[in-house]
């Protein structure tokens, strides 16, 4: 089976002044399709980076990314934007729905890029809203919902387009605990049903919901392989002098 | 996406912020109502003097003798002559003496319109006599001391009852004949109808030489031909062209309309600086709109949007936006048009009527459009350009 998201010594620099910042250095690593993979770090760690570059809103400077086979890194703004429509669905931290649109107007957006007719559409968006348990808010505007119900807004908007990958940038971020595992389960849910999911997070106690944990510290791999291994949660720098600190 | 998705989320946006749109729209507003007002007024203008044109007869020739040939003086016979001679052109002929001075109606003084004219002179301007007889051949040849007097002396002074009594004229007592119709809708002093023809052979008594006549063509459309044989013959008398001007009711009226048409044009002019300002204030909000929605545009960015889905939602947004102060200044133009006509016809005492040309509306609405488009064009580049992450994470 070949990997559906492959980075091959993918580096990011950014010039900020005389200085370049290194944000990814060297990082290689595969995701399976069907996969549910937690990318782990402190902030500064590079996983903005790798989230921004798996998500197609950015290109490697250095190295191969190949998502589905393509090389995302030889494409135009427009291609990207094409490649984020068919193959990602997002979900934000900040919920991004669009506050003066309801409920399926939200949803419906990507279906409006790929092109979607307008019936077909409607109903698309109705279903998927149903699946997250919001069936009975079709036409409420996301102010009048709970933060928990907006980010199921967005799942089901990450969700209508059938796209590869799920990618969920620390989805309960800004959730209270007990929504936060109501969204993560709907997150396992979805990778039962086949879905791939990367989850971005620097919370250890989230990362282990995945079965893989690949962890980034100072824009490099230090961790890669399943979330129930002890060294998944426990940098190696920190279990080397003893620390045992959970990042 | 399509234009119409782009235009019914222009369309929301447009009536989920109604106040700011109208402020936004305003300059448009103005200057589509202003446009449609003056080039209303232009037309009503040039209607009004083209109807007063054609009233003094769109089918006569005026020659003016300006002095002294140098070898030859022009007589009334010889303008007879001449109009005779070229009957293929030329069909009636009346000299016209204008007398300025003042009417004496016994003891009562009246600066009338006193012209001294042929006996076609009334068939020449249309005019009708609605009691007692016109002027004749007859008092031209002896030069009778009579006169015929416009609706409004007849009113005036002799209560509706003219003939037969007399008035004095630069010293000279005349008998009125006959009493015309009345021309205008009203009587008024200094009107249409305050007014007075004498023979012109008793006329020039008083004023001297005869120096101007009134010719008409036999064919309206043939008007040029016949002037150039009107110019034709005077210059065989004169052997000069510096003593003679021979000007037409219908290329003055084409002079005035050509002035009208440049002064609306430039009145027209200055108020589209005002669609250009509004043009500007459409970037203005633009621009901050594309600052305000920065998050928006990221997310749509994120969710698939190519630059230009973002670029033609904005464009639209724009157009939609002067589109619809394009319509209202419209209807407003119109209203303001229809309350001009009121009060200029109330002020004037004319029939002047503000009606804005179909051409003028379709122009202003296009002119409206593009302007929209224009200066939407900026604020949606700079929106389709912003850079997805950190649009996204825009605050």
């Amino acid at each position: 089976m070949n990997a559906l998201i492959e980075f091959q010594d993918v580096c990011k620099y950014y010039h900020m002044g005389d200085t370049t910042v290194v944000a990814a250095d060297h990082i290689s690593f595969q995701i399976r399709k069907g996969e549910f993979v937690a990318i782990v770090g402190s902030s500064g760690s590079g996983k903005s980076t790798c989230m921004n570059i798996i998500g197609c809103l950015d290109v490697p400077s250095e190295g191969t990314y190949l998502l589905d086979g393509r090389d995302v890194g030889q494409m135009n703004k427009n291609k990207l934007a094409e490649i984020r429509n068919a193959l990602l669905g997002f979900i934000f931290q900040q919920y991004n729905l669009l506050p003066k649109l309801n409920l399926v107007e939200n949803v419906e957006v990507p279906l409006i890029y790929a092109g979607v007719p307008r019936a077909e559409r409607r109903e698309r968006a109705r279903i998927a809203l149903e699946m997250v348990g919001l069936g009975d808010k079709l036409q409420h505007k996301p102010s009048q919902l709970s933060g928990g119900q907006q980010q199921r807004v967005s799942i089901a908007r990450a969700l209508v387009g059938e796209p590869a990958v799920i990618l969920a940038d620390e989805p309960t971020g800004a959730l209270d605990s007990k929504t936060g595992r109501e969204v993560l389960s709907l997150l396992q849910e979805l990778h039962a049903a086949g879905n791939t999911v990367v989850l971005i997070t620097h919370d250890n106690s989230i990362a282990v919901q995945a079965q893989r944990i690949i962890r980034l510290e100072d824009g490099r791999v230090v961790y890669d392989g399943p979330s129930n291994a002890p060294e998944a949660v426990v940098t190696p720098r920190a279990a080397g002098t003893g620390g045992g600190a959970s990042a | 996406m399509n234009i119409l998705e782009s235009l019914s989320l222009a369309v929301k946006n447009i009536v989920s912020s109604k106040t700011r749109t109208l402020l936004t729209m305003l300059g448009i507003i103005i200057g589509v109502a202003a446009v449609i007002v003056i080039v209303g007024l232009g037309n009503g203008l040039e209607g009004y003097v083209s109807d007063s044109f054609s009233s003094m007869g769109t089918n006569t020739l005026t020659v003016m003798v300006l002095s002294r040939g140098s070898t030859r003086t022009m007589e009334v016979e010889d303008v007879y002559g001449i109009v005779a001679e070229n009957s293929q052109y030329l069909d009636l002929c009346s000299p016209t003496v204008s007398l300025s001075g003042s009417v004496k109606v016994g003891a009562d003084t009246t600066s009338s319109s006193v012209t001294g004219v042929s006996e076609d002179y009334f068939s020449i301007q249309g005019y009708e006599v609605s009691r007692g007889r016109g002027l004749q051949y007859s008092d031209i040849a002896t030069r009778t001391k009579v006169c015929v007097v416009g609706a409004y002396l007849d009113q005036a002074y002799f209560g509706g009852n003219a003939v037969g009594q007399t008035l004095r004229v630069g010293g000279q007592s005349l008998t009125i004949v006959g009493v015309l119709e009345q021309q205008a809708g009203e009587l008024e002093e200094g009107g249409a109808d305050d007014c007075l023809f004498l023979p012109y052979s008793t006329a020039s008594r008083i004023s001297g030489r005869v120096s101007s006549y009134v010719v008409t063509v036999p064919d309206e459309d043939f008007l040029s031909e016949s002037k150039a044989a009107l110019e034709d013959a005077l210059y065989e008398f004169f052997e000069s062209d510096d003593f003679y001007t021979v000007t037409s009711m219908s290329e003055m009226l084409e002079t005035m309309t050509s002035m009208i048409n440049l002064l609306v044009l430039v009145l027209a002019g200055i108020a589209a600086i005002s669609l250009v300002v509004g043009g500007i204030g459409i970037m203005n909000i633009m621009l901050v709109s594309v600052t305000e929605r920065t998050r928006e545009i990221g997310i749509r960015k994120s969710l698939g949007a190519k630059e230009r889905y973002i670029m033609q939602q904005f464009v639209i947004e724009a157009a939609c936006t002067s589109a619809l102060g394009g319509i209202i200044g419209i209807l407003i133009g119109y209203g303001l048009s229809a309350a001009a006509t009121r009060v200029v016809t109330s002020l004037m005492e004319a029939t002047l009527t503000v009606s804005p040309s179909a051409g003028a509306v379709a122009l202003a609405f296009g002119i409206s459009v593009g302007i929209g488009i224009l200066f939407g064009y900026l604020p949606a580049k700079k929106a389709a350009a912003l850079n997805p992450i950190d649009a996204l994470h825009y605050d």
